[in-house]
């Protein structure tokens, strides 16, 4: 099968990459640039374990083709840290019991990026919509709900 | 109440930036040099004897480095117990349950191992199946398992007490059933496994595995290999909830193509085939027979279960163990008769899940007890209240309540559920549904059963601690640092947590039954006195104290006496390696040998140390046009005795009881009357999202047990075993009807509703 | 049976509904077209499908957009996502069905993707724009090699996955007219939990009433998930045309709408649970369309 030439850009990198044309962004996150931070599980998008940004939005990276990605600002959750210093959703998420084993939350804490930037005063049963679409089985998604809530008031205080 | 400076205070998870950070490596994102990609073929029926299985067109697609089939292995069965080894690490006669792997393949990459599957060219001849408990118990049925004579593949029956006097004195009687339905563990991470063998033939194998020492003692088994020809280097676990104990065909294959072809080889599954072939909570029936006297004392109960396990027996003969022997457990009940069988079936294979059969038991148990408090006309609160086990309380098959904390639990969340309110008046289609629960903290089983933990003390003053529990998202990790501080009088950043790796670590026994904190928390205590008297010795000599009247705090060692009279813990720490040229290790176990082993036979014997009480109140709401319920609040009243970190123990609670709610309302494994599983995919397998579950409010009830690690009893398992009835409590209170079978879903909310209005 | 990961084809990009015309007639039967791919790629995931050759159509700028005509009514290019509608004003406030039934689709992650075009033209039975569209009296615009035309949205399914749309047609725009006055939707979707789910019912209700506010005089009742396509429910219309709108009236709809509805049993839920629900949510999307009218009063 023909390969393609396809230029991403991950976490403010610009990545040029050899892929077949079948290959879905996750793969090309996890398989060619060893992002290995967003999580495949059900490859189906009925999981949100994938999800990263694209241009700002929470998408299913299972479900997006890498070739379709290009031209897009494309953030994991690799781009959301630089060394020690952490985003405050991800200080929110430690400080308020928001992660247990740690697979779902990835994915949880792009869609909270994805929404807090929209909604920066958000509502608890708003919380509660945006990460809908990410499946957790550890924490009963009550601490979870807490730091995107207490997350939303460390986003103003550092703006 | 002592006032701790790292214990009992919710500090940071030791791993919690590396997760967030999305830099934590799960076994599927894991890489070796020359790894090669696995996959399984799995088989389309549900039971069938393999006649033929071609691999020549696979093995020659290029790019294919080994294709294997349960002939590749010695043919040693492996089981839990030494009467129950009927498990194969791939099928060889015959196929047991739909999707079970028959084939697996190794290849450079994904695409081609893919290609190759469908070139293997597998013969079956159909076998009819075994679905149902009462398929498996029809005398004409087909027999599941090839190692066993009989589907029945274990029974217990237990006597505790005078049941019949038990029942002569009961002012009411009261007899229900009870069924319950086949659920999936619901982990999100799917199983993963990165084997690599070296040229002594020695095995390294990185999994998602809860329970490495159970993996290693069946692997090398059925590998026909000696345990030491094994090392388990633990990778972190994207959650297990008891689904990952077993090693599973993805171990065995990547060990086996690693084996055969000299490279390491990774497996990592898609979640469909998680849903469709792996690990799920057995199909109960159940009947209970309960007395109580009109003032609602319980006299006696007699239950029976049934539990449908399919094809293997796994950690199953301890299922039907637990139903009837923690039926002693949170009620004082003088006297229980109880018979569990577990049957097979060509249905997905059993283990067990987070909560354990008290899940089950415990939803019949306390459903039967409202319903005969109704009866009596007793309030919902004040017969548990009445009934709760309290300090020092032996139960009826002898074990040993050393602490409870369970009445007041039971007065703080009906307190805070606002019970009292709710009975003088509620909003249509309203109510509130309660239930107690208690989990033991780690019962003893017999074998290897104590646990391990070392401390190594690093130049700069630093511990680096290895202890043998598996993290997989409670905490344990981090519990254990938090206790090791403590004892040290360090700050929590100075304990590091270590590589879990078997070389270096005596792992568990296993990771369930609510065990870590309890027994890996007394051993970080024995370990961290050990490496105490050790440095203690130093520093008296430094101070010219007794050891005996030193105190490790705030990085110092002083006299106790007189506290300006220190030195530096880190003074310690270079005398002993700079000068002494003798660097320390603390080593501690604990293992509980004042309690009984578990008796198979009679289910008597004090179990447990460390028994977990809940109260649960769950509030539900129920549409009685469409029969969906909605759960609007749960405050759960939980004593764990000391908690060590409220914010992840209240973490433990909610958790169990958002994943019950799934059991109770939305999941269940469906299958066609052929075996095939239906619904093997998250789109059509509900667990709870966040919609789906209510705010959860925790009351930590403070006690103190006497031999639990700072006083603190394992928490991770006791709000699953308390949400399965409270919310079919609820259900009852909000619309007046009784839903017994599980799961409680909105068409049989609107039959029984109809059915109510016909009476 | 299980999940794979995709299987090769070539990748077309078009940039021109011209140009996606001419790869639909150079791969006629070897080609898909997709812009999300939520469901495409699923399916070719499962082996379901296995087309050579795959024409993204999301470069295709005419086919982007929401576009308010204040004369006529709202042209929603098909390449709109469901997120985009979602986010949209005008959509809520004058198009409000359309925006409850997006609102509850899939998940986040899955309406950025996914577009109406895409939602239409899967023509499951359950597809939630559907019901919306067809008792907003919207319509589609299909282009193909003779030109274009429009079909109104309840005639567009012709089965479970069928649509009018032929092989080399595209699907390029939906189009609303403007609510007249004193008129309001809504659509209810049952689902068996809160968020990521198919509907196990879905109804949407339009309703006109007279300047009072009192007497109805248009009623239009679309059902999803219960017959083997979208369909409209003239028989329950009628129960409404003409009458005051209470309780009893939109219960008394909802009772003619179940029993024209045709659902089957299937591993999601059973005819007899889907035939009762389409009674209850016809009821309450009535008077929610109802409620909503007079609310603006």
């Amino acid at each position: 099968m023909k390969h393609v030439e396809i230029t991403l850009r991950v976490n403010g990198i610009k990545y040029a990459v050899d892929v077949k044309p079948q290959r879905t962004l996750v793969e090309v996150l996890r398989e060619t640039l060893g992002l290995t931070g967003t999580k495949k599980s059900c490859n189906e998008g009925e999981c949100g374990a994938c999800t990263v940004l694209m241009d700002g939005k929470p998408v299913a990276s299972c479900l997006a083709l890498a070739i379709d990605a290009q031209g897009k600002e494309i953030l994991t959750i690799e781009g959301l840290s630089e060394g020690e210093n952490l985003h405050p959703i991800q200080e929110a998420f430690l400080k308020h019991g928001g992660i247990q084993c740690g697979f779902c939350t990835p994915g949880m804490v792009m869609s909270a990026k994805a929404f807090l930037d929209e909604h920066p005063k958000p509502t608890q049963t708003e919380v509660r919509q945006a990460i809908s679409g990410n499946l957790c089985r550890c924490t009963g998604y009550q601490q979870i709900v807490d730091s995107i809530m207490a997350g939303s008031k460390m986003m103003k205080r550092e703006s | 109440m002592e006032e701790y400076s790292v214990v009992g205070k919710s500090v940071e998870r030791t791993d919690g930036r590396v997760k967030v950070a999305g830099k934590a490596r799960y076994a599927g994102d894991l890489v070796a040099s020359g790894m090669l990609h696995g996959k399984i073929l799995r088989s389309p029926l549900a039971h069938a004897k393999i006649l033929s299985i071609d691999t020549s067109r696979a093995k020659a697609l290029p790019g294919v480095m080994a294709v294997i089939t349960g002939k590749d292995f010695p043919g040693i069965p492996f089981g839990t117990r030494p009467d129950t080894r009927d498990q194969l690490p791939m099928p060889i006669t015959k196929v047991h349950h739909f999707g079970e792997g028959v084939a697996a393949v190794a290849a450079t990459d994904e695409d081609t191992a893919e290609e190759a599957l469908d070139l293997i060219k597998v013969d079956y001849e159909e076998l009819p199946a075994v679905l149902t408990a009462a398929d498996a118990l029809n005398p004409d049925a087909p027999l599941v398992n090839e190692f066993m004579k009989s589907n029945i593949a274990y029974s217990s029956n237990f006597l505790f007490g005078d049941v019949e006097k038990g029942f002569k004195e009961a002012d009411h009687i009261r007899e229900e059933t009870f069924s319950s339905q086949r659920v999936t563990v619901g982990f999100i991470e799917p199983h993963a496994c990165l084997a690599e063998v070296d040229p002594t033939g020695r095995i390294l194998l990185q999994g998602s595995k809860q329970s490495p020492y159970i993996t290693w003692r069946h692997m090398c088994r059925a590998l026909d290999i000696p345990l030491s020809k094994m090392r388990i280097v633990n990778p972190f676990v994207g959650g297990a909830f008891s689904g990952k104990h077993d090693p599973f065909d993805v171990d065995f294959a990547a060990a086996k193509l690693a084996q055969i072809t000299g490279r390491p080889v990774k497996i990592v599954l898609n979640y469909d085939e998680v849903l469709a072939a792996y690990r799920q909570r057995n199909a109960m029936d159940a009947r209970l027979r309960i007395g109580v006297k009109r003032n609602g004392a319980i006299t006696a109960l007699k239950a029976e279960c049934v539990l449908e396990g399919g094809p293997i027996s796994g950690i199953g003969p301890f299922n039907i163990y637990y139903f009837g022997a923690f039926m002693n457990i949170p009620y004082k009940i003088p006297a229980i008769e109880y018979h569990g069988k577990l049957v097979y079936s060509n249905r997905a294979p059993c283990g067990t899940v987070r909560g354990q059969e008290i899940v089950l038991a415990q939803f019949a148990l306390d459903s039967l007890l409202h319903m005969v408090s109704e009866d009596i006309g007793m309030d919902q609160v004040e017969i548990r209240s009445i009934n709760a086990v309290t300090d020092k309380w032996r139960t009826a098959n002898g074990m040993m309540v050393d602490v409870s904390g369970l009445r007041e639990c039971i007065k703080r969340s009906a307190e805070k559920i606002g019970w009292k309110e709710s009975r003088k008046g509620r909003p249509e289609g309203r109510g509130i549904g309660f239930s107690c629960a208690s989990h033991p903290s780690g019962p003893r089983l017999g074998g290897h059963f104590g646990s391990s933990v070392m401390l190594k003390l690093v130049e700069d003053g630093k511990v680096v601690i290895t202890h043998g529990g598996t993290e997989i998202g409670q905490g344990a990790n981090t519990v254990f640092c938090q206790m090791a501080a403590e004892v040290l009088g360090l700050p929590f950043e100075d304990i590091i947590q270590g590589v879990s790796d078997s070389d270096t670590t005596i792992f568990d026994s296993g990771m369930f039954g609510d065990r870590c904190t309890y027994w890996d928390g007394n051993a970080t205590i024995a370990a961290a006195n050990d490496l105490k008297r050790q440095l203690a010795v130093i520093a008296a000599k430094e101070l010219g104290a007794n050891p005996e009247d030193l105190e490790f705090k705030n990085r110092r060692i002083f006299i106790k006496e007189t506290p300006e009279k220190g030195i530096d813990f880190l003074l310690a720490v270079r005398r002993t390696y700079y000068e002494r040229g003798e660097p320390l290790y603390g080593k501690g176990y604990w293992a509980a040998t004042d309690i009984d082993i578990v008796d198979w036979k009679t289910g008597k014997g004090n179990l447990a140390h460390g028994l977990d009480f809940i109260a649960t109140g769950i509030e539900v709401e129920v549409d009685k046009e469409t029969g969906k319920v909605t759960l609007i609040k749960g405050v759960h009243g939980d004593d764990a005795g000391q908690p060590i970190n409220p914010a992840m123990l209240e973490g433990q609670v909610n958790g169990g009881s958002a994943h019950m709610t799934g059991h109770a309302l939305l999941e269940e494994s469906l299958y066609d009357e052929k075996g095939l599983a239906l619904n093997y995919t998250w789109r059509d397998y509900k667990q709870p999202t966040s919609m789906d579950v209510p705010e959860y409010t925790v009351e930590h009830v403070h006690t103190h047990d006497p031999y639990g690690p700072f006083g603190a009893k394992g928490a991770g398992e006791a709000s699953s075993c308390s949400t399965l009835a409270a919310i079919a409590n609820g259900v009852y209170d909000a619309v007046g009807v009784r839903i017994k079978d599980l799961p409680i879903t909105p068409e049989k909310i609107l039959k029984a509703l109809a059915e109510k209005e016909r009476k | 049976m299980f999940i794979k990961r995709l299987p090769g084809f070539e990748h077309h990009a078009a940039t021109s509904i011209p140009g996606a015309l001419d790869l639909l007639a150079r791969y006629a039967e070897k080609a898909e077209v997709y812009a999300g791919g939520t469901d495409l790629l699923v399916a070719m995931k499962k082996r379901e499908k296995i087309p050579e050759h795959l024409i993204d159509l999301k470069g295709i700028a005419e086919m982007r957009g929401i576009h308010s005509d204040d004369q006529k009514g709202i042209h929603i290019g098909s390449l709109t996502t469901l997120a985009e509608l979602e986010g949209s004003t005008v959509v809520k406030e004058k198009f409000g069905a359309l925006w409850d039934a997006v609102h509850v689709m899939a998940s986040p992650q899955i309406r950025t993707l996914g577009t109406i075009g895409g939602n239409l033209c899967g023509a499951v039975p359950s597809a939630d724009t559907a019901p919306p569209l067809i008792a907003l009296g919207g319509s589609v615009k299909m282009v193909g090699p003779n030109g274009d035309r429009s079909v109104l949205v309840e005639n567009f399914f012709k089965g479970p996955k069928e649509s009018v749309l032929r092989k080399n047609e595209i699907l390029k725009e939906v189009f609303i007219p403007n609510p007249a006055e004193f008129t309001s939707g809504s659509y209810i979707k049952l689902m068996r939990r809160n968020a990521l789910d198919l509907a196990l019912v879905g109804v949407a209700a339009y309703l006109r009433l007279d300047s009072n506010g009192k007497i109805c005089k248009e009623a239009r009742i679309a059902l999803g998930a219960v017959a083997p396509t979208p369909i409209r429910v003239p028989q329950a219309e009628e129960v409404l045309t003409d009458r005051t709108i209470d309780i009893t009236r939109a219960g008394e709809a909802g009772r003619v709408a179940s029993q024209v509805c045709r659902p089957i049993t299937d591993i999601r839920s059973t005819l007899g649970y889907r035939c009762s629900m389409v009674e209850v949510l016809t009821k309450r999307a009535v008077i929610e369309a109802h409620r909503r009218i007079l609310s603006t009063r």
